[in-house]
């Protein structure tokens, strides 16, 4: 199958005793519009990681396009995958037309200037985020919104089937969310990309995309001295159509977390729901979640 | 689509500000203790009759040392913009990764140790300072290694703290030493200009030449590296292979620059800014425009120095910090608004 991502028991670890990611295996299908949620440390920006290339797994592979990443030269594989970070700033004063071609510079002439083939694909790219309005306009000088929208246009520019996003919409407001998930939207349908965002609004997750991977955090390492449990055999991921993962069971034991949800038209939403909350006897189904009280690592 | 940088400007604006260099430098060649003619200068050597003087000074004293004052400044703004790029940090010089505290040890070891052979005519203080630029940008480059993959802000504290203890042992080499060798040294390294002759010259010209003209192929990748390692990375970039290569040629004009006139302070620090602040941060064009401009600048603060306090002479980098600095506030006050390289 052409430009589908496949991952095979993929397990990656910072730390040998703690992996981040166990066991993965999925396939997200070309032209899908994947989510990606769970608690902090639950190994979302590892995954988009491994997917660019950056960082390699100890165990299982990742094949793009049928080919396995580590196969792919850097520039090739920068020709199948574009990646957005989460938001910031760069050191110097670069204008939003000169980011967006800097995604063209291994295309560039032996000279470093852009060819005409770039200038198109920059201008679509653009066009299609509705930057073209504020093209010589300062990064610095934009809204935060604003700003995001040129990185997606940068990713675009890669011209890539697959596109990466590190919570794009984590410091926007509302308008702002909204937007950048409609031109998201917009791509996968009328671009035909993959695309696969980190995020931790889980209600505009089961609005926009067609499929959802639910990440839970490794559990914490026994102690030294007590004798290690057998290992869980259960799986610390759920993947497949956002109706399946986002259910309500499945969200107050992977956040511990009490929610209220209730069906809205096709999908559902969730109302995160805390002691203190005044609707606090709304959410959740039990009483008790002592097991699951321990705070999460935050990494 | 509107490209933001055509080749065609590029070459125009580099053009344009070579001619300026050449005018600059033909005008500061006429400036000196001795008034000559540009005229009288270019009727060539000796006659039977009379030594034609003004050609004399013009060949013998004013071109060397312009030239070398162009080299010099055109080495240290380049490498400033790579340091500066690489780094990704606005406050970063072409000394901030110890080129600076290991050439003033070696230039004070060489004073010290008494040292009298020379290599092609090059004086102890030269050699020992090039070494030992070299090696310190060698040293924190293997350690700022060994903090993580390649790491820009272990890198950056690799730098300041070798800076940190060879200034001590610099100090330390000037406490102990008798007064007229450290006279030499601190004359050293406040920067200073001398003639030189035709080959070192040459050499180190073509040197630099060839450093800048690399450099330039580098700079579009620099652009998206001064955007962060991941980013660049992902865009489809060698970044490890660019980061080697632009630190290595940078530090090496950075030595033959310091080699050739001790540490002159600021010109690889403010001349970029300035023009950045002008033309933008694209590296295509910030340096070839930032070598030109600092070759610029460094032969007229040389010919301040030797005219001010004429007929005895000033470090020229006493010159450069004390016109650089006002010039560059006044730039900053006037583009700041137009340009916000710092969010």
């Amino acid at each position: 199958m052409r430009n589908c991502i496949q991952l095979d028991h993929v397990t990656f670890a910072y730390r040998p005793e703690r992996p981040v990611l166990m066991d993965v295996s999925l396939t997200v299908e070309a032209g899908t519009f994947l989510s990606v949620v769970g608690p902090n440390g639950a190994g979302k920006s590892t995954l988009i990681s491994l997917l660019a290339g950056l960082i390699r797994p100890q165990a299982g592979t990742i094949a793009i396009d049928g080919c396995d990443v580590d196969s792919y030269a850097r520039r090739e594989l920068a020709c199948k995958v574009a990646m957005v970070r989460q938001e910031h700033v760069p050191t110097f004063g670069f204008s939003v037309i000169e980011t967006v071609l800097m995604a063209r510079i291994p295309h560039f002439s032996p000279w470093g200037f852009e060819r005409q083939a770039d200038r198109r694909i920059v201008a679509d790219a653009l066009e299609m985020t509705d930057t073209a309005r504020f093209a010589s306009r300062p990064l610095a000088g934009l809204s935060g919104g604003e700003r995001q929208r040129v990185f997606i246009a940068r990713a675009l520019a890669q011209d890539t089937p697959i596109l990466l996003l590190d919570e794009p919409t984590s410091f926007l407001d509302l308008h702002h969310q909204v937007g950048i998930y409609d031109l998201l939207r917009s791509v996968q349908r009328n671009k035909h990309r993959t695309v696969v965002a980190i995020t931790h609004d889980i209600n505009l997750a089961a609005q926009y995309c067609d499929q959802a991977l639910l990440l839970q955090p490794a559990p914490e390492p026994p102690a030294t001295g007590q004798r290690s449990r057998p290992a869980e055999a259960q799986e610390r991921y759920t993947v497949g159509s956002t109706q399946q993962v986002f259910r309500r069971d499945e969200i107050e034991r992977v956040f511990a977390i009490q929610v209220f949800s209730a069906r809205v038209g096709t999908e559902n939403v969730f109302l995160p729901l805390g002691k203190m909350a005044k609707d606090a006897g709304l959410g959740g189904s039990r009483p008790d979640h002592r097991d699951r009280s321990k705070p999460i690592e935050n990494t | 689509m509107q490209s933001p940088l055509s080749p065609r400007t590029l070459l125009t604006r580099t053009l344009a500000a070579v001619a300026l260099l050449l005018l600059v430098m033909v005008a500061c060649s006429l400036v000196g203790t001795e008034p000559i003619s540009l005229k009288a200068a270019l009727i060539g050597p000796d006659q039977p009759a009379s030594p034609n003087l003004d050609h004399e000074i013009l060949l013998r004293v004013r071109v060397p040392r312009i030239l070398l004052a162009a080299i010099v400044g055109a080495a240290l703004a380049g490498a400033g913009v790579v340091f500066q790029a690489i780094l990704r940090n606005p406050l970063a010089d072409p000394y901030i990764l110890g080129v600076s505290s290991g050439a003033g040890l070696g230039a004070m070891l060489a004073v010290i140790s008494g040292i009298g052979w020379t290599v092609w005519g090059r004086s102890p203080i030269a050699i020992f300072a090039f070494v030992g630029a070299l090696g310190t940008v060698w040293l924190v480059w293997t350690v700022g290694r060994i903090t993580g993959r390649f790491h820009v802000t272990g890198l950056l504290l690799a730098g300041v703290v070798v800076n940190a203890c060879f200034s001590a042992a610099i100090m330390f080499l000037t406490s102990i030493a008798k007064s007229q060798d450290v006279y030499a040294t601190v004359f050293w390294l406040m920067g200073n200009m001398a003639e030189e002759d035709a080959f070192v010259l040459w050499a180190s010209g073509g040197c630099v030449a060839a450093g800048l003209v690399s450099l330039f192929f580098v700079s579009a990748p620099l652009n998206a590296i001064s955007f962060g390692q991941t980013d660049a990375q992902s865009m489809g970039i060698h970044v490890e292979r660019v980061q080697f290569l632009a630190l290595a040629v940078s530090s090496l004009i950075t030595a033959v620059a310091v080699s050739l006139s001790g540490l002159i302070g600021f010109v690889g620090l403010i001349v970029p800014h300035a023009v950045r602040l002008v033309v933008g941060p694209d590296h295509r064009q910030l340096l070839p425009l930032s070598s030109i401009l600092g070759a610029m600048f460094l032969v007229i603060a040389d010919t301040i120095a030797r005219r001010v306090i004429a007929p005895a002479q000033l470090p020229v980098g006493v010159i450069t910090a004390m016109i650089g600095g006002p010039f560059f506030l006044m730039l900053l006050m006037r583009y700041n608004r137009k340009v916000c390289w710092l969010a």
